[in-house]
């Protein structure tokens, strides 16, 4: 169990600097078409934001600002939007993941579709990638002792 | 303007290969962890004047921004552990 | 203009070089890991911000040069605290402190 870190200075730092580190990440995500990014990279660097909120704010407060529940609806719906597009351009009457057929929905000409296309697909990826890191820090940085246990063993080390 | 930032990034080159005998010989981790800290700082400069040579800067600056990230978070990490490790 | 913007990218860049290079001498040559931690964790910061500042203004009124200035806040505030949080680990592991050894043969 990462237990709650007792300097100062680290947990002031790491506080300003996580926003800044979420806003780059949603950059590299949407820039991927043009720069070195894309959806993988921009997923690494937002679950690296939140792993330093774990090293620097012990176990409990990072998995209070980060439940469980949340991580996996994220990951759930990050794949649900990659398939869907997918499926939609499928039900749009052409291949599987051929964006050109979204042009009938969104009104516009087929290299704008695509461009959109892949623009959602990289969401989907970033998401999807980003929870899954976190979730399994998350389990594995407890070192085989669930939560309940742990208090358990506390009140009877206390008693004792 | 070249051929001085090629000069520059081959001196600072230079100061990377004498960092390393202190990542081979420090004695204890403490020491090589401080070292790998410097030797990410260094390398930080050398892409973007890389950059700067082929001069498409505006790839390179998202890189080396990404770079100085992960170096503090491997080193708060490393640091974290070995505290904890007592 | 621009040969003005280029003598001032190289003098920042020389001097960012020249703090380079007593880092690393300073590195190499203490005697104790807290020591080596002053030479590293104050010269490279201050090597990099000056070289950063120098390639920023060598790059003239761009989005790109505000990154590259971003870049420098940032290891401005992010490589001491590392510094920090690598030292504190080095305290709570007991590393000893080196002291100056008295000379002998003193009158």
């Amino acid at each position: 169990m990462i237990h709650r870190g007792e300097d100062i200075i680290i947990r002031t730092i790491s506080r300003m600097l996580i926003p800044f580190i979420q806003l780059y990440g949603l950059y590299v995500i949407m820039h991927g078409h043009y720069s070195p990014g894309g959806g993988f990279q921009g997923g690494v660097i937002l679950g690296a934001s939140l792993i330093l909120l774990l090293i620097t704010h012990g176990y409990h407060d990072a998995r209070s600002r980060v439940p469980e529940r949340v991580l996996t609806v994220f990951s759930g719906v990050g794949v649900f939007i990659y398939a869907g597009t997918g499926f939609l351009c499928l039900v749009l009457m052409g291949n599987f993941l051929d964006y050109a057929m979204l042009a009938k929905i969104l009104h516009t000409d087929a290299a704008h579709a695509r461009s959109l296309g892949i623009l959602s697909v990289e969401i989907g990826v970033g998401m999807a990638v980003m929870a899954v890191m976190v979730s399994i820090f998350l389990d594995i940085s407890t070192g085989g002792v669930l939560p309940g246990e742990e208090e358990e063993k506390q009140k009877t080390a206390e008693e004792a | 303007m070249q051929t001085f930032f090629l000069a520059v990034a081959l001196g600072i080159c230079f100061l990377v290969l004498l960092v390393l005998y202190r990542v081979v010989y420090g004695p204890g981790v403490f020491n090589r962890v401080a070292a790998i800290s410097a030797v990410g700082t260094k390398t930080l400069i050398i892409l973007l004047i890389v950059g700067f040579l082929y001069q498409r800067v505006d790839m390179f600056v998202d890189i080396s921004i990404v770079y100085a990230l992960l170096n503090f978070i491997g080193c708060v990490a490393v640091a974290k552990y070995l505290e904890m490790e007592r | 203009m621009e040969t003005i913007q280029n003598i001032l990218a190289g003098l920042f860049l020389l001097g960012g070089c020249f703090f380079f290079a007593t880092a690393t001498i300073g590195l190499l040559r203490f005697p104790d890991f807290f020591t080596r931690l002053h030479a590293t964790g104050k010269g490279d910061t201050l090597a990099v911000t000056l070289c950063l500042i120098g390639l920023a203004i060598h790059s003239g009124l761009n989005v790109t040069s505000v990154k590259i200035l971003l870049i420098a806040v940032f290891m401005f505030l992010a490589q001491p605290t590392s510094t920090h949080a690598i030292s504190r680990a080095g305290v709570r592991c007991g590393l000893e402190i080196w002291r100056k050894k008295e000379k002998e043969g003193n009158p």
